[in-house]
C-alpha cells in the first residue's frame, strides 16, 4: 500500500475503495506491494543486517525473564566486579557483574525492553500526534496552521538535549517523564513531514475528485490523502526510533532518565567512570549495546528509505 | 533582498517571545518553591517569607511577573543565581568562552577531517576507501557520544598515559588570569613554557568526542553533494576541455558541492550546544553545558531558565545568520 508503484498499477484499489472487483479483472496481476518493497528492501544488504539484528535484540528483549540468566536488580554481593569470561570470568556471570554484584548480562537483556519499549513509544505517540497536527494544519491552514507551525520552530530552535533537560527539569526525572521530553523534542519532524507531504497531495487529482464526490473532511484526511503520505513517514519514523534511543540514553546518563535500579542503558553508564581503570567491562558492555542496537536500527531505516521512497535515496 | 532580510529577521521576534514565554512558564511549574530551595528544610517565620517572597516579586500577579521577566531580558538581566547570588547573564558570560573553544575545535576536528573523506569517497566512489568511509560515518552518526568519551578516556589516558582526564588546564603547573577565556590564547599570552601545550592536551579528547556526530554528517553531506555535482555538464566539460582532475575536482566541482555542506555545518550549532552538554559532563570542562546540567541538580532555577534561555538564544541567531548568509551567497532561493 505505500509502496508508490502500486497506486499506479491499481492494487490500491480494493483497499481503499471495496468496489474494486471490477478493475481487478482487467487489471493484470501486479507483484503485491508488500512482495515489491521485500525484493527492493533485501537488495541491501547492510539493511538486512540490521533487520536480524534487530529482530534478535527485539527477541531478547520480548523474553529477557526466559534469557537472561539472573535478574536484573538481584545483587550478589560475594561476586562484586566479577570480570567477564573472556577476561578470567566465569560462566556464572558471562559479561561479568557490576559494582553492586549485579549481572552485567541480565541487566543489559532487559536494559533492551528498555530502551526499545522507549524508542517505540516516542515513535509511536510522535507519529498519532505529527500525522493529527500535520494533517489539521494542512487541511485547516489558517490560525491552526500558523499556531502549529510556529509552536513546532520553537521546539526546533531549543537544542535538542537541552530542550529535553527542560522537560524532565519540569516534570522531574522517571522512565515516563523520558518519554514524554523524546517526544516533545521529536515531534516538530514528524508534523512538518506530514504537512509538507499533505500540502503537496492536496492538488492532485485524485483528492481533487474525491472532494468533488462528497467525500467528508475528516475521511477525506485519513483514509484519501494520508496512505499517500506513508512511505516519508514511515522512513522517518524508524529512524526517529533510533534518534530516541540516544536521546534517551543520554538522558539516562545525565541522572535525569530512568533511576536506579531500573536497568537502562544509559544510566548503567551514569557511575561507571569511577570504574575505568579497575572494572572496563562496566564501562565498555552497556554502551557498546547502545551503538550496535543504534547502528543496527539505521541500517534498517536508511534500507526502508531506499526501497519505500525512491526520491530520498542517496545518489 | 532587503526585504527578505527584514521579513527572516522579524520571523524570528515570535520565537524569542515564545522562548521567553516557555521558560518562565516552565521554571513556574517546576516541584518545589524556589524560596524553600534557599532556606532547606527546616522552614522560616512567615513573616521572613512574605518578605522574601516580595524581595523576588513572587506576591505579584503571574502576568506581571512575566512582564518584568522579559524586560529583564530585553535589558540583559536574566535573574541572579540562587546557589551563586551573582547575576546569571554573567555567570553564562564567564563560562561560554570554555563551551566556544570547545565547540569550535569539534568543529574545525569535524570539517578538516569531513569534507577532504566526503570528496574522495565520492571520487572514489564504490571504492574500499568510500565504503570505510560511510560505515565509519554510520558509526559515527550513531555513537552515544558519552560512551564515547568514557571510551577515549579509558584507552588514551588510561591505557596509554597520553592525554590528561579532565579540565581545561594543568592547574598544579600552570596558574594565569584569564584574558580572552579562551584557554589556547591566554595560555600564550601568559608566556609560560608549556601552558599552551598543556591546553592543546586538554582540548583534544573533547573535541574529538564533540566533533563526532559533526563529522559523519558532514562527510555525508559532501559525498552526495559532491556525487550530485560531479554529474553535472559543467563538469563534464571541464574534464572535456582536459583539466587535470585535481582541477575539476578541486576547483569546479567541490566549491559548488560545498554549498549544501556550508549550510549543514552552521545548522550544526544546535547539535554542538547540545553536544557540549554531554562532552562538558564526561571531561568536567567548566562551561554552560556542565553549569546548566549543575544548576538542576541544585535546583538553581534562575540560573536554569536564563542558561536554557541564553543557549537557545544563541542557536536561533546563529541558524538565523547561516539562513541570510545561504541567501546572500546563493540568490537561486532568495524567494521561497
Amino acid at each position: 500500500m505505500v509502496d508508490p508503484t502500486a497506486t499506479e498499477s491499481g492494487t490500491l484499489l480494493p483497499a481503499s475503495g471495496g468496489d474494486g472487483h471490477l478493475l481487478v479483472e482487467t487489471v493484470p496481476p501486479a507483484p503485491s506491494s508488500l512482495r515489491a518493497f521485500w525484493s527492493a528492501f533485501s537488495e541491501n544488504r547492510g539493511a538486512v543486517l540490521g533487520l536480524m539484528v534487530v529482530a534478535f535484540i527485539a527477541f531478547l528483549a520480548l523474553f529477557a525473564p526466559f534469557v537472561a540468566p539472573h535478574s536484573p536488580i538481584e545483587q550478589f554481593r560475594q561476586f562484586v566486579q566479577q570480570p567477564p569470561v573472556w577476561a578470567g570470568g566465569t560462566w556464572q556471570f558471562p559479561f561479568g557483574t557490576d559494582a553492586v554484584g549485579r549481572d552485567i548480562l541480565s541487566r543489559l537483556i532487559y536494559g533492551a525492553r528498555i530502551s526499545l519499549g522507549i524508542g517505540m513509544s516516542v515513535m509511536i505517540v510522535s507519529v498519532a500526534l505529527g500525522i493529527v497536527l500535520g494533517l489539521a494544519s494542512a487541511f485547516l491552514r489558517g490560525a491552526v496552521e500558523v499556531v502549529v507551525m510556529r509552536v513546532m520552530d520553537l521546539v526546533v530552535a531549543i537544542p535538542s538535549l537541552v530542550l529535553a533537560i527542560l522537560v524532565v527539569a519540569v516534570l522531574g526525572p522517571s522512565l515516563v517523564n523520558t518519554i514524554v521530553a523524546v517526544t516533545v523534542v521529536y515531534l516538530p519532524r514528524y508534523v512538518r513531514l506530514v504537512r509538507a507531504a499533505a500540502i503537496a497531495e492536496l492538488s492532485k487529482e485524485y483528492v481533487v475528485a474525491a472532494r468533488v464526490a462528497g467525500v467528508g473532511k475528516l475521511r477525506l484526511m485519513f483514509v484519501t490523502v494520508l496512505p499517500n503520505c506513508l512511505a516519508p513517514l514511515i522512513v522517518q519514523a524508524a529512524l526517529g526510533i533510533s534518534d530516541a534511543i540516544l536521546e534517551a540514553a543520554a538522558l539516562g546518563f545525565l541522572g535525569l532518565g530512568a533511576q536506579p535500579p531500573i536497568p537502562e542503558w544509559g544510566a548503567m553508564l551514569a557511575d561507571s567512570r569511577e570504574f575505568i581503570r579497575a572494572a572496563p567491562w562496566i564501562v565498555t558492555l552497556p554502551g557498546l549495546a547502545i551503538l550496535v542496537t543504534v547502528v543496527a536500527i539505521n541500517l534498517m531505516g536508511d534500507g526502508l528509505r531506499d526501497a519505500l521512497d525512491p526520491k530520498l535515496r542517496r545518489s | 533582498m532587503f526585504r527578505f532580510f527584514i521579513r527572516r529577521v522579524a520571523l524570528t521576534l515570535p520565537t524569542f517571545v515564545a522562548l521567553m514565554f516557555v521558560t518562565f512558564v516552565a521554571v513556574r511549574l517546576v516541584p518545589g518553591d524556589p524560596i524553600e530551595a534557599r532556606t532547606g528544610e527546616r522552614g522560616i517565620a512567615p513573616e521572613r517569607l512574605a518578605m522574601l517572597r516580595h524581595e523576588l516579586g513572587l506576591d505579584r500577579p503571574v502576568w506581571q511577573q512575566f512582564l518584568d521577566y522579559a524586560n529583564g531580558i530585553v535589558h540583559g538581566d536574566f535573574g541572579v543565581s540562587i546557589v551563586t547570588k551573582t547575576p546569571v547573564l554573567h555567570e553564562f558570560a564567564t563560562l561560554f568562552p570554555a563551551t566556544l573553544e570547545l565547540t569550535l575545535c569539534g568543529l574545525i576536528f569535524a570539517v578538516v577531517l569531513g569534507i577532504p573523506a566526503g570528496v574522495i569517497a565520492a571520487v572514489k566512489r564504490g571504492s574500499f576507501f568510500d565504503h570505510s568511509v560511510m560505515t565509519v560515518a554510520l558509526t559515527g552518526y550513531s555513537m552515544p557520544i558519552f560512551w564515547w568519551g568514557l571510551l577515549l578516556i579509558m584507552f588514551m589516558s588510561e591505557y596509554l598515559g597520553l592525554t590528561p582526564v579532565s579540565g581545561r588546564m594543568d592547574l598544579i603547573n600552570y596558574y594565569f588570569e584569564p584574558v580572552t577565556g579562551f584557554m589556547l590564547i591566554d595560555s600564550l599570552l601568559s608566556d609560560q613554557e608549556g601552558a599552551f601545550g598543556s591546553a592543546v592536551a586538554h582540548l583534544i579528547l573533547p573535541s574529538i568526542v564533540l566533533g563526532t556526530i559533526p563529522l559523519a554528517v558532514i562527510a555525508r553531506m559532501t559525498r552526495s553533494s559532491m556525487l550530485e555535482v560531479l554529474g553535472e555538464d559543467y563538469v563534464r566539460t571541464a574534464r572535456a576541455k582536459g583539466l587535470s582532475p585535481l582541477r575539476v575536482v578541486g576547483l569546479h566541482a567541490l566549491r559548488n558541492a560545498l554549498i549544501p555542506v556550508v549550510t549543514v555545518i552552521g545548522l550544526q550549532t544546535g547539535t554542538l550546544l547540545a553536544g557540549a552538554v554531554l562532552t562538558e559532563t564526561i571531561f568536567a570542562w567548566p562551561g554552560v553545558g556542565k553549569w546548566l546540567i549543575e544548576s538542576i541538580a541544585r535546583r538553581d532555577y534562575p540560573a536554569l531558565q536564563g542558561g536554557i534561555m541564553l543557549i537557545s538564544g544563541i542557536v536561533i541567531l546563529v541558524n538565523l545568520i547561516v539562513d541570510l548568509t545561504y541567501v546572500a551567497i546563493n540568490p537561486r532561493i532568495r524567494h521561497g
